[in-house]
């Protein structure tokens, strides 16, 4: 163990992380009529729960890196009736993810500079938001989880509801409703597993280690439960029409968010709680994981070439690329998790990149709608090499962090044992799909002669601080596709121990 | 003496009363009044008891009752005159500005 | 110090290249051009050295990598890839002619982009970019690594085919031009997928070594498959059917990027690919004999479609499809031969001359075709025009240019001594020692030669409608191109003019090494004929057929495009016009592609967002309606009357009292 982590140790780091937004969040809210603080004091906050978080990430023990070796713990009793613990931790598959959503954070907060209409209220939400989101990934415990699971729906619906498009509210309830459904699908199963568990102790790895002992007719209810309260939120077909909507309304960084945290709380939340908690209920639904990750890739690939609307496009696209995700844990083969877990953080940082060019193209051009934009690059060429950085990461163009993940995947689909796996095929096809819808719509969008369907007079290229997000992205886009194994080492180990616990002899 | 039922039928028929008038009236000032005849017959049936089982417990609460109920009308009242202000009416049926 | 362990440095030195245009480029003449030439001429140097030494040496392949991502294991296999470079002979040889052909294109460019202003720092970098991955897709030291550089080459491709991005039938080139080969590029994922299925690793220097290989019990039909998909990523690179269509629409590119990217190294990287897996490939002859019928197939087809066409560019884009068809013939014939050879000593040898011609072919190949494209830049640069019909009489003008792309249309039409008759030839030799083997071949080396008769044909049609015939308005106005233009330019035209007669060098000079190019472990005893390779071929009767056919294809050019006394107009005009449609329309594939792209995926994408909308979120949206819609009903029992709400409970509770009298016995 090194030095630093015993500082962070020492100082509490995970409490800290929660700490630092939240105090952010507030000194926000009660910021008075001062506009310029409103904009730097969540800047100042997000930052540095960045830099508490890199240095995290660069404390990590990597000697002690398996399933259950949790590090930073920090574990107070809170209601000791119930066996309700504050217990905080984080491993190889939370700590890329911990960090992903402080720089996420920060660069959407960055990105949003130019909000005028309630500032303070604004920033203060997105601050709470990383508040829960921090929460959900950190917590050993699953009342906290809960609780933080919640806490993160409640900004966002903020988020959409006020600052959001034409119509907000259908999207903001919509979206409300529907993950609220699911969240308390996940209650009842959290419920269930406590009972059955002795009814002593909320502690995720008190009942994962019960959990080996259920019967199987158990688990599998149990795991249905929790598949139906995650997949909701990652979000797989056909529960996932509320991401299209809630996307197209959503501000351009509530969008970043959503898309490259809230969906990735679905992915954890499987990976973390349901696979190694009930593996035999994993099993016995493989087959059901299998038919819907491939029918949310297939799905959202094709929906999205039928899009108009660039940013509604985008939204689809999340849904094909967490399908990926999906199909990685369905092998439940080390390399599958491992994979699927990269491509949480791959598409992270991908997804926050299309969704601030589909910004940027509201912004400067007033519309989103593809058929009525054509040869920006003319005017626009920074704005069109992001873009292009972002679709083609998008699309897994080797080099870049998008193929790191998906090829791994196909891998370790192809060699799954069973005789399901030659549906790697449609997978692999919907690549081509996606090629399509992305390299079609930059045709329409950035190529060609320039649109005289909208006024072009006052096109300008990207503002600093939308420039300077997409730049540090692009840049981590690149230098994360040249070296993906630094990520995947955090990850390695943890993704095999999960996969030794479910007894696929794969 | 009297006997004990006695007390309590006088109670029990002050308290139908009471509730048919709460029930049934439509001016708010009439329900008030009917509210305070329920109070009283809870009244009897406290002091009663006290009486008969040799308690003072029962007649203390009795005058924490009354306290109560004075106060009661107080506000009732306040609010009644308020709504005649404002609506021009305290016939309950005409109040449902919150409705629906 | 080795050269070779500095291998890895190749790709490398054009990034450099790029990242100096890309931050100076504004500030230095030629918009950071310099800085590339520099930096690219430097790879070249290194390759030369490189391959030099390799040359030299003992032969057996050098190679180093480190791991790049460790995925885990299942099942015991490690996933674990590496990244590296890996040297035998023919990386060697690729390394030279890529290098080479690199460096003189970007030094060409200086001149042909002039023009383009401020335009001319972006084309830099990406061909910077492009060279990077050319080079580092020849040095890779495995499959996954090779597929890596092999996607960036296709991204550059995108980008310079749609350099003037704001001319919608570029943009639509680019378009296509990706999402043809990106269908390739997943039959190579599915190749990669299954190559490491059966071996548990990507390396070349295991892969290719027999006694690795062997020691697994492979499912023939998996490696079938594997190698099936790496041909499939082939027929997307290299334009062959019936992927072949982006690359006459790649036209619509700089004539620079045309040469380099379209003609002389990317669509060579399929055949590369080929070749690099010839050791694997040779155990599976039903692929070979897919490989020789496509490549067969291809090479007859795109030249009739070379026959009619009007544009300078495309015409030569068809021939490239062409050419590139006899490349696989090649290695699938010789493949063949191999794969049924047994331990037959003399089989395995000719067999293996199969693979050479491909080789040899690829290498003169790209050295003509890099000088036909260029000389046609030449002319583009001159007249503004790409339509041969506007060209005519411009060889008073452009002297220079006339004569070198004579030398490349006499190397491609297969007139020795120029290059393209060596190898042509030597093409065809192999499938008639296929058609040894196995008759049906007979159908292929037809085709082959007709191909050559239909080769000379249109390449000399294309010269005399260019350089020939009356002074058109264009030509007034033409002037011969600037120094960086036509020297590399006449360096191109003595590569055309000499590479063929390397195969007549005595023991130990580049013949051995093309010889010596067959693949690790089909090694055979090295014959170097030198001299003696011109007494084999003239006595044999094939190459006075493919001679005579060439000569007869030159002859009918004359006469119809020179002379004038043949007239085309019986294929022009009238009811005879069918086939001269059909050539025109490119059999209809440009229509089929948009049939099966709008009709097909895009309609599907239409259903399934129907469905998304009216079924899927139908459902949703109907289940909040019923919910809203029996709250409007259910709140109907709230009147808002308290006096109702306080019936309501006396009821109640009178009725719970009566209901405890009489049953639970309240007294």
């Amino acid at each position: 163990m090194s030095e630093l982590y015993d500082l962070l140790q020492d100082i509490n780091i995970l409490t800290l992380l929660l700490l630092v937004p939240l105090i952010g969040a507030l000194l926000t809210f009660f910021s008075g009529k001062n506009e310029k603080a409103a904009r730097l004091l969540p800047i100042v906050f997000s930052g540095l729960t960045l830099v508490l978080a890199s240095l995290m990430l660069l404390g990590f023990d990597f000697g002690n890196a398996g399933i259950n070796n949790y590090q930073y713990v920090e574990q107070y009793d809170w209601v000791p009736s119930l066996g309700i613990t504050y217990h905080l931790g984080v491993d190889g598959i939370s700590v890329p993810m911990v960090w992903l959503t402080t720089l996420l954070c920060f660069l959407a907060i960055l990105f949003s500079w130019d909000v005028k209409n309630r500032t303070k209220e604004y920033m203060g939400l997105m601050l709470v938001l990383e508040v829960g989101v921090l929460g959900v990934f950190m917590t050993l415990d699953f009342f906290l989880f809960y609780i933080f699971w919640e806490i993160v729906l409640i900004p966002m619906f903020f988020l959409i509801s006020i600052w959001g498009g034409p119509r907000r509210e259908y999207a903001a309830i919509k979206f409300f409703i529907y993950t609220h459904i699911a969240s308390l699908v996940l209650l009842l199963a959290i419920f269930a597993m406590y009972f059955v568990a002795g009814g002593t102790s909320f502690d995720m790895i008190y009942i994962q280690e019960q959990g080996m002992d259920w019967s199987i007719g158990f688990q599998v209810m149990m795991f249905l439960a929790l598949f139906f309260g995650f997949g909701v939120k990652m979000p797989v077909v056909p529960f996932h029409t509320w991401l299209p909507d809630a996307h197209v309304e959503a501000p351009t960084a509530g969008s970043v968010l959503l898309a490259g945290l809230l969906l990735k709380m679905g992915a954890y939340g499987l990976i973390r709680i349901a696979i190694p908690t009930l593996p035999d209920g994993a099993r016995e639904l493989q087959w059901l994981i299998i038919i819907v990750a491939i029918a949310s890739i297939l799905y959202g690939a094709l929906a999205s070439l039928a899009q108009k609307d660039l940013k509604k496009m985008v939204a689809f696209s999340s849904i094909s690329h967490m399908g990926i995700v999906l199909l990685g844990f369905a092998t439940f083969s080390a390399v599958g998790i491992a994979a699927g877990v990269f491509q949480m953080f791959a598409h992270g940082l991908i997804t926050a990149v299309l969704f601030m060019v589909c910004g940027v193209t509201q912004h400067i051009a007033g519309t989103r709608e593809i058929p009525k934009l054509g040869g920006l690059a003319t005017k626009m060429p920074w704005f069109a090499t992001f873009m292009m950085i972002g679709f083609l990461a998008s699309l897994g163009l080797p080099g870049l962090v998008g193929f790191a993940a998906e090829m791994p995947v196909f891998f370790a689909y192809g060699f799954m044992n069973g005789a399901w796996n030659w549906l790697i095929l449609i997978p692999i096809a919907s690549v081509v799909i996606t090629a399509a819808y992305y390299i079609w719509s930059m045709q329409r969008v950035l190529f060609g002669p320039l649109t005289e369907k909208i006024d072009t007079s006052h096109l300008h290229d990207v503002s600093w601080y939308e420039a300077a997000p997409l730049i540090a992205l692009c840049a981590l886009i690149i230098f994360f596709g040249l070296q993906p194994g630094l990520i995947y080492d955090f990850i390695r180990p943890v993704a095999e121990a999960i996969s030794a616990l479910v007894p696929m002899g794969v | 003496m009297i006997p004990q039922e006695y007390f309590l039928v006088l109670s029990g028929i002050l308290f139908a009363i009471g509730a048919f008038g709460v029930l049934t009236r439509k001016n708010a000032i009439v329900v008030l009044m009917c509210v305070e005849i329920m109070l009283n017959a809870a009244n009897i049936n406290f002091v009663t008891f006290s009486v008969f089982s040799g308690g003072a417990a029962g007649q203390v609460f009795a005058l924490f009752s009354i306290a109560i109920a004075a106060a009661e009308v107080a506000v009732g009242l306040a609010i009644l005159l308020n709504l005649q202000k404002l609506q021009d009416t305290i016939e309950l049926q005409d109040l449902n500005l919150l409705r629906w | 110090m080795t050269f070779v362990e500095y291998t890895w440095l190749i790709p490398l030195l054009p990034i450099i290249g790029l990242i100096l245009a890309a931050a100076f480029g504004r500030k230095t003449p030629e918009d950071g051009g310099y800085f590339v030439i520099g930096s690219v001429a430097l790879a070249c140097a290194m390759s030369l050295l490189v391959a030099y030494e390799f040359f030299t040496g003992d032969g057996t392949p050098v190679y180093a990598s480190q791991v790049w991502i460790d995925l885990g294991t299942i099942n015991g296999v490690q996933y674990q890839f590496e990244i590296g470079y890996y040297v035998d002979y023919l990386t060697a040889l690729l390394l030279i002619v890529v290098s080479i052909l690199c460096t003189l294109i970007v030094i060409y460019s200086l001149g042909y982009m002039h023009e383009e202003g401020d335009r001319k720092r972006r084309y830099y970098v990406e061909i910077a970019l492009f060279i990077t991955g050319m080079l580092g897709m020849v040095v890779a030291s495995n499959y996954l690594e090779a597929f890596i550089f092999w996607e960036m080459m296709g991204l550059c491709s995108y980008l310079l085919i749609g350099f003037w991005y704001y001319k919608p039938s570029a943009a639509k080139a680019a378009k296509k031009a990706f999402l043809t080969t990106r269908i390739g590029d997943i039959s190579f994922m599915l190749g990669i997928i299954a190559l490491f299925g059966s071996f548990g690793t990507l390396n070349y220097h295991q892969l290719f070594d027999p006694a690795f290989t062997e020691s697994f019990d492979v499912n023939y039909w998996m490696l079938l498959f594997a190698m099936l998909c790496f041909f499939g990523a082939a027929v997307g690179k290299s334009a062959q059917f019936p992927l072949h269509d982006w690359l006459p629409d790649a036209m619509e590119g700089p004539t620079t990027v045309s040469a380099l990217i379209h003609a002389a190294t990317m669509v060579k990287a399929g055949v590369y690919l080929v070749a690099r897996s010839f050791p694997l490939m040779v155990h599976t002859p039903e692929v070979m004999i897919v490989i020789a019928v496509i490549g067969g197939f291809t090479a007859f087809f795109a030249a009739t479609q070379a026959l009619n066409n009007f544009n300078i560019k495309r015409v030569l884009a068809y021939s490239t499809i062409s050419q590139l068809g006899f490349m696989f013939l090649a290695l699938g014939c010789g493949g063949y031969i191999i794969a049924t050879a047994g331990a037959d000593e003399h089989l395995l040898e000719v067999g293996n001359t199969g693979y050479m011609a491909a080789i040899f072919h690829l290498m003169n190949h790209a050295f003509f075709k890099a000088l036909l494209f260029l000389s046609a830049g030449a002319v583009i640069h001159a007249v503004h025009t790409e339509d041969m019909r506007k060209m005519g009489g411009l060889s008073k003008k452009l002297k220079i240019t006339s004569l070198v792309m004579l030398i490349g249309a006499l190397a491609i039409s297969g007139i020795p001594p120029f290059s393209g008759f060596w190898s042509k030839d030597l093409v065809l030799e192999s499938t008639i020692a296929a058609a040894g083997v196995n008759p049906w071949f007979w159908i292929l080396y037809i085709a082959g030669t007709v191909t050559a008769f239909l080769t000379a044909f249109y390449m000399f049609r294309l010269w005399f409608m260019t350089f020939k015939g009356e002074e058109s308005e264009a030509a007034h106005h033409a002037h011969e191109a600037p120094a960086s233009m036509w020297v590399p330019l006449v360096i191109l035209a003595i590569a055309a003019t000499i590479t063929g007669l390397f195969l007549l060098m005595p023991d130990g000079g580049l013949p051995a090494v093309i010889y010596t190019v067959s693949p690790e472990g089909l090694a055979i005893p090295g014959e170097t004929l030198g001299l003696g390779w011109i007494e084999k071929f003239f006595t044999a009767w094939p190459t006075y057929v493919s001679l005579a056919m060439a000569v007869f294809g030159i002859g009918v050019a004359y006469l119809a495009y020179y002379k004038k006394t043949l007239s085309m107009a019986f294929y022009t005009k009238g009811g005879n016009k069918r086939i001269y449609d059909v050539l025109q329309r490119r059999y209809y594939f440009p229509e089929f592609y948009d049939y099966v792209g709008e009709k097909g995926m895009y309609g599907l994408a239409r259903l399934v967002d129907f469905i998304d909308r009216k079924v899927v979120d139908g459902v949703v949206n109907a289940i909040a309606a019923v919910a809203v819609g029996s709250s409007g009903r259910f709140r109907k029992a709230q009147t808002g009357m308290t006096q109702t709400y306080a019936a309501v409970v006396v009821a109640a509770v009178s009725v719970i009292l009566v209901l405890l009298y009489i049953f639970a016995g309240v007294r």
